[in-house]
């Protein structure tokens, strides 16, 4: 069992509870009407443990691969257990900056990690959100004080890059009023020769008057990495978040990802972007809750599957009673690349007062023959266009990444699974000309 | 230095639409085919271009005295021929300037240099006198019908075809737009280019002169002459050139 205790008597009781709500918690199976079902069963959670490393000067290899050549405000990441590596930028410190790890702002900065320490999340929110709430070692703490302007971007990493880590992480991150910051989460797992689990949780305040972009990328490599998070941020009074989640791999993924727009004049934009292949699961379940009037919201989600792959996104607006003058819009696009790739995108609206406006639309799709025979009739090759075309259908969501190291990281990440899947995608296309050459010849009236 | 199309039977799902087609355009040559809706003219274009959606089950394509009939679009395009759509589909997210650095580079062993290419661009844009910041837009995205026209056109132009298939490319045009069109074509138009201008009307025959008309009715190709046969169908209509053909074959 995971180490239990912090020395913190308020903290250590929240995590006993935890872990009372774990051990009461059966393994779930998440099953929505339909075909979809998002099961454990092949995770073997007994064999997998918390594992620490030793403290290193550089973040690791698979890390510094990703990162942006950008200058780094601060850098902060988690081996496994461990926090392996912290950098601030020494500008960063003297604005009353803190990027820590949460272990360290538990005994440093107490007050405010009490304040807001779990606000939005609850271990009552299933047996992994419990598990996490428990068991987090390590962890992340931002804190930007009011009217702190930060160029630089805050990064941090979860990396996974062993068989048998069970890894249960929990970032809490403030936004003072009238600041501006960038944050970027990476959650990287490399090839590895056996099970993995991530169970993180992510909460955001984003202060009155504040600006944000946050963007999490994951990927956790082609081998059997779990990952079951929620993540929430949540929208002060006049204040903006952009928030960009990326999903580029991992065995199974399941992940809640909530905005909420909890004050008047609070706005959000949301774009996000994932890309399943071989035997990956994927299953997310946004929300989009408007807790007051006169708040705004932009959510686009956009996916493409091959392989085997399974990928289902639902996305819910949520606007509670009394939040008049709400207005908001969803759409989710899904593109299927092979015959067995199954998805599923579903659009659904809560509305429970007037005068709104929300809006939302999905749809499932293939690649459009049309495109295809227009580039190819340019002389672009088949596999080409289809790169092109699976490429453009992501650069409206590659475009909201506000940092050009993690839009070519994205792209490059894609065009690889692209030229992996090519085979296959061709296959597909084939297979849907052919219906039409082999129609049977037409009757011919004697 | 040509297109041959030898007896072309063509079949869209479970109807056959053209029923023996048979027409030559040479490099230098501008050709006209015109025919009323429905008549097999788009069904040509896009068996020329190699479209998966139609079939052919008899005939032959001959390109530069090659057999292309069975070849991929990608190949018919790099081994000179084009064709401009009627409908181009849109290409969210891939800019004008991108895809015509893609389909430039398809046909060239060794892609040129970004800068080469910039250079390339802007002497193009400026002979068909194009806006500058079209070509950062993505490509049909929210075009008007004129500026999807501009953009078939300006990919012409920097593909140098041998020989080019226009599709209706007047359909759906103001007169404004219409010239813009024309004047494009016509700074094309050349001993280094062959064209097929296909068309429902005679108005983009008042800006390009072709030295052949064909009328095609029902999936054939039923009168053929010099320009002063669109000149009649102006004055006479597709029902005049309908019953003349009835007649003869009765």
């Amino acid at each position: 069992m995971p180490e239990a205790t912090t020395g913190t008597t308020w903290l250590d009781d929240l995590r006993a509870e935890a872990l009372k709500a774990y051990e009461a918690e059966p393994v779930p199976t998440w099953r929505r009407s339909g075909f979809w079902t998002t099961s454990l069963r092949d995770l073997d959670l007994d064999a997998l443990e918390t594992r620490h490393y030793e403290l290193s000067d550089i973040p690791p290899p698979a890390l510094a691969d990703a990162l942006g050549e950008d200058e780094v405000g601060a850098i902060i990441v988690q081996r496994g257990a461990t926090t392996i590596h912290v950098e601030v930028a020494p500008e960063l410190t003297e604005h009353g900056v803190i990027v820590c790890s949460l272990e360290t702002a538990v005994k440093e900065h107490p007050d405010l990690v009490r304040e807001w320490y779990m606000r939005r999340l609850s271990h009552e929110e299933g047996k992994f959100a419990a598990a996490a709430a428990a068991f987090w070692t390590g962890g992340v703490f931002i804190y930007v004080p009011k009217d702190v302007k930060v160029e630089r971007p805050i990064q941090t990493a979860y990396v996974i890059d062993e068989p048998g880590v069970a890894q249960y992480a929990h970032t809490l991150a403030i936004v003072g009023e009238n600041s501006e910051c960038s944050i970027r989460e990476y959650c990287l797992g490399t090839a590895i020769d056996g099970q993995a689990l991530h169970a993180g949780a992510f909460e955001l305040y984003a202060r009155p008057g504040s600006n944000v972009r946050l963007a999490h990328f994951h990927d956790w490599g082609p081998d059997e990495i779990y990952d079951i998070s929620t993540k929430r941020v949540e929208i002060a009074r006049d204040a903006h978040v952009d928030w960009v989640p990326v999903h580029l791999g991992g065995r199974l993924v399941k992940q809640v990802l909530d905005i909420v727009t909890a004050e008047q004049g609070s706005d959000m934009r949301h774009t996000g972007l994932y890309f399943t292949e071989r035997d990956e699961h994927l299953d997310l379940f946004t929300t989009d809750r408007h807790e007051q009037g006169h708040t705004t919201g932009d959510t686009v989600w956009k996916g493409a599957l091959t392989g085997n792959s399974r990928a289902s996104y639902e996305g819910l607006i949520h606007i509670v009673p009394n939040a008049q003058e709400s207005h908001t819009y969803l759409q989710t696009h899904q593109m299927l690349l092979s015959q067995k790739a199954k998805g599923d995108a579903i659009p659904s609206l809560i509305v429970e007062t007037d005068s709104v406006s929300a809006s939302h639309g999905g749809t499932v799709g293939e690649l459009d023959e049309e495109q295809i025979f227009y580039m190819m009739s340019r002389g672009i090759s088949r596999p080409e266009a289809v790169r092109v075309l699976v490429e453009g259908y992501f650069e409206e969501v590659v475009q909201r990444l506000s940092d050009e190291g993690m839009k070519g990281l994205v792209r490059q990440r894609i065009a690889r699974k692209l030229e992996a899947a090519e085979d296959q995608v061709a296959e597909f296309i084939d297979s849907r000309v052919r219906v039409d050459k082999t129609a049977p010849p037409a009757e011919v009236a004697p | 230095m040509s297109l041959e199309i030898k007896n072309l039977h063509v079949r869209i799902e479970e109807r056959e639409i053209l029923h023996g087609v048979d027409l030559t355009v040479e490099k230098g040559q501008t050709h006209a085919l015109m025919g009323p809706n429905g008549s097999g003219k788009s069904t040509l274009a896009n068996t020329i271009m190699g479209n998966p959606n139609y079939e052919v089950t008899d005939g032959q394509i001959l390109f530069n005295g090659e057999d292309i009939t069975e070849a991929d679009p990608d190949e018919r395009a790099r081994a000179g021929l084009f064709m401009a759509f009627q409908y181009p589909a849109t290409i969210p997210g891939v800019s004008v300037a991108n895809f015509l650095r893609l389909a430039v580079n398809a046909r060239r062993d060794e892609p040129m240099k970004v800068k080469d290419f910039g250079k390339f661009m802007r002497e193009n844009v400026d002979m068909l006198k194009i806006d500058p910041s079209f070509v950062s837009r993505y490509l049909n995205e929210g075009f008007s019908g004129g500026e999807k026209k501009r953009a078939e056109i300006l990919q012409m132009a920097m593909l140098k075809p041998e020989i080019a298939v226009l599709d209706e490319t007047d359909s759906g045009l103001d007169i404004d737009a219409l010239r813009v069109v024309a004047d494009g074509v016509n700074a094309l138009t050349g001993p280094d280019l062959g064209s097929l201008i296909i068309t429902h009307y005679t108005r983009i025959l008042n800006y390009v002169r072709p030295q052949f008309v064909h009328i095609m009715l029902d999936g054939r190709v039923v009168r053929e002459g010099g320009p002063e046969l669109a000149d009649e169908l102006e004055e006479k209509g597709y029902d005049f050139v309908r019953e003349e053909v009835a007649a003869g074959n009765a």
